[in-house]
């Protein structure tokens, strides 16, 4: 048994600590390691090389270990983001200072591809020749390292880019003798748990079914799953937990972002779901069965990060009252003459409350809304210009529409995301155990 | 009658592929999204958001339409100078509000 103790980096801490304090699980998994998170880490290990990892390790572990190593739970994450060697130090440290002795903590390698950029064949064969400096590379290793690491007796494994869905099969291939259509329903079963409770009843816009309380999102029940050895599985929460589990949920998850649901990529296998069936077992509980497993595919998928110079200045202004929206949108238009002034064309002004979200696609307004923000956001190819660009929101307080009022403003890094497909002799991944 | 009448729906996203999925009610709702929805009519409902193709996938196994647009979300969220970097995930309401001949 198989469960999602997190579903991005910033996600709840109790949920995995309540499943290996309930024992019941074998393996629980922290999907740690959005795009966006390992850009983040990225950042942090260009500043420090020993840095790079999650820095929520500490606050995420230190309540966990004691139930995961009182239970034999194993525990399998993609924390170790942008450094897994570091994080398993760290997580060897911890130990140390939480009183547990002899943790084997196992670090999944070979995911970094900085040094081999040029062996992926990038989707944009364009812009190949004129790139800025990678901040970053990646393979998306597939679960045989992780199955590997668990079936030589790690406590703890440690990732770094790694398909998300491998996370959870790893565990389970080590506990089971996978044929193909086990493996298909262990990666299928990964590719469900791996948003945490987005299968449980979270983020799930349904105009049918029971409508989950505010009290039962906050206590939400993660979710887990039973793989037996045919590859059918049961999704399920722990006893107690308020979840809403039903068909509607678990095909909206199967489906989360595949594309093609009869082609879905993975590192180890391609997964059919054209065929999955689902039923509902009692009412929290979803049998699943089913999955087709065709050859693993050629080539792994990897991820590059392009570092541009400059930052994105994200500046909003609010304005309340009659004629909101009209003073928002004169300070937009006077935004977009004070950013033309510095030389700055690359931005877009969005109206939050009106249509910043949906755009074009946004219903009418019915009536005029009470209050607005103005949004900018604007490339700017130096720091100095986005602090300039910052200062002008600032400056629509004084000499800008009346009332401009709860300004806030922030600058992000200049990064775009490239794909690509690298072949797997290229790709070396490898099992490190951490000095005890 | 509002597509959201008929199915549940969520937004994903990867790289510049905005990635929407509808799971119909039941068997009936399932037959009337199918005929409603053609990629032509999805196109026309996101292109007042998004650029670029859209295609569309049945899986009636478990009642699903999915609707992927691959040039959406070029350069990446990231990249993204809309309000909200992660505008993406609330896009699921351009089709979801939608009036549908029942």
């Amino acid at each position: 048994m198989v469960a999602c103790g997190a579903g991005f980096a910033g996600d709840r801490i109790e949920p995995a600590v309540e499943f290996a304090r309930s024992g019941l699980v074998d393996a629980v998994v922290l999907e740690c390691l959005a795009e966006r998170t390992l850009i983040g880490a990225l950042e942090q290990r260009r500043n420090d090389p020993a840095a790079g990892f999650d820095r929520r390790l500490k606050r995420r572990l230190a309540p966990l270990l004691p139930w995961a190593v009182h239970h034999g739970v194993r525990i399998v994450s993609n924390l170790g983001a942008a450094n897994p060697l570091a994080a398993g130090e760290a997580i060897v440290g911890l130990a140390k200072q939480l009183g547990i002795d002899g943790l084997r903590v196992a670090v999944v390698t070979g995911d970094d591809l900085v040094e081999r950029a040029d062996r992926v064949r990038w989707a944009d064969p364009l812009a190949a020749g004129q790139w800025p400096p990678w901040l970053g590379v990646h393979a998306y290793l597939g679960m045989g390292e992780i199955a590997e690491a668990v079936a030589e007796g790690a406590d703890v494994v440690v990732t770094g880019r790694t398909a998300d869905s491998a996370l959870f099969a790893g565990p389970v291939a080590a506990a089971l003798d996978l044929d193909d259509a086990a493996l298909a329903g262990a990666m299928t079963v990964g590719h469900l748990l791996e948003c945490g409770g987005q299968l449980t009843g979270g983020n799930l816009a349904a105009s049918r079914g029971r409508v989950l309380s505010a009290a039962e999102l906050a206590d939400l029940g993660y979710p887990l799953a039973t793989v037996l050895p045919d590859g059918s599985a049961e999704i399920s929460v722990l006893p107690g937990k308020p979840a809403r589990i039903d068909e509607l949920g678990v095909a909206l998850q199967l489906l989360y972002e595949v594309h093609d649901p009869s082609a879905y990529l993975t590192p180890d296998v391609t997964l059919d779901f054209s065929t999955v069936r689902l039923e509902q077992v009692d009412d929290r509980t979803v049998r699943v069965h089913g999955a087709g497993a065709r050859t693993r595919p050629e080539s792994l998928k990897a991820v590059g990060f392009l570092l541009h110079p400059g930052l994105v200045a994200d500046l909003e202004i609010a304005y309340a009252g009659d004629g909101a929206l009209a003073r928002a949108r004169t300070a937009g238009e006077t935004m977009a003459l004070r950013l033309g002034g510095l030389g700055l064309t690359d931005f877009r002004i969005d109206h939050v409350g009106v249509d910043a979200v949906l755009g074009g696609g946004s219903r009418p307004l019915v009536a005029d809304p009470v209050e607005v923000r103005m949004h900018v956001s604007v490339r700017c190819p130096t720091d100095e210009l986005a602090q300039a660009a910052e200062d002008e929101l600032y400056a629509l307080t004084l000499a800008g529409p009346a009332g401009g009022a709860g300004m806030r403003s922030e600058c992000r890094v200049n990064v775009e995301v490239v794909s690509g497909l690298v072949d797997r002799d290229d790709v070396v991944g490898r099992v490190e155990w951490c000095a005890r | 009658m509002r597509v959201r009448d008929l199915a549940a729906g969520r937004a994903g996203d990867k790289g510049s592929i905005l990635d929407l999925t509808l799971v119909a009610f039941d068997d009936e709702a399932y037959r009337t999204l199918e005929r409603a929805l053609t990629a032509d009519v999805v196109r026309g409902w996101l292109h007042r958001t998004v650029d670029g193709p859209v295609e569309r996938y049945e899986v009636p196994g478990v009642r699903a339409l999915k609707f992927v647009a691959g040039e959406a979300l070029g350069g990446g969220l990231f990249a993204s100078l809309r309000a909200g970097v992660h505008w993406q995930k609330a896009a699921i309401w351009l089709l979801l509000d939608e009036e549908i001949p029942g």
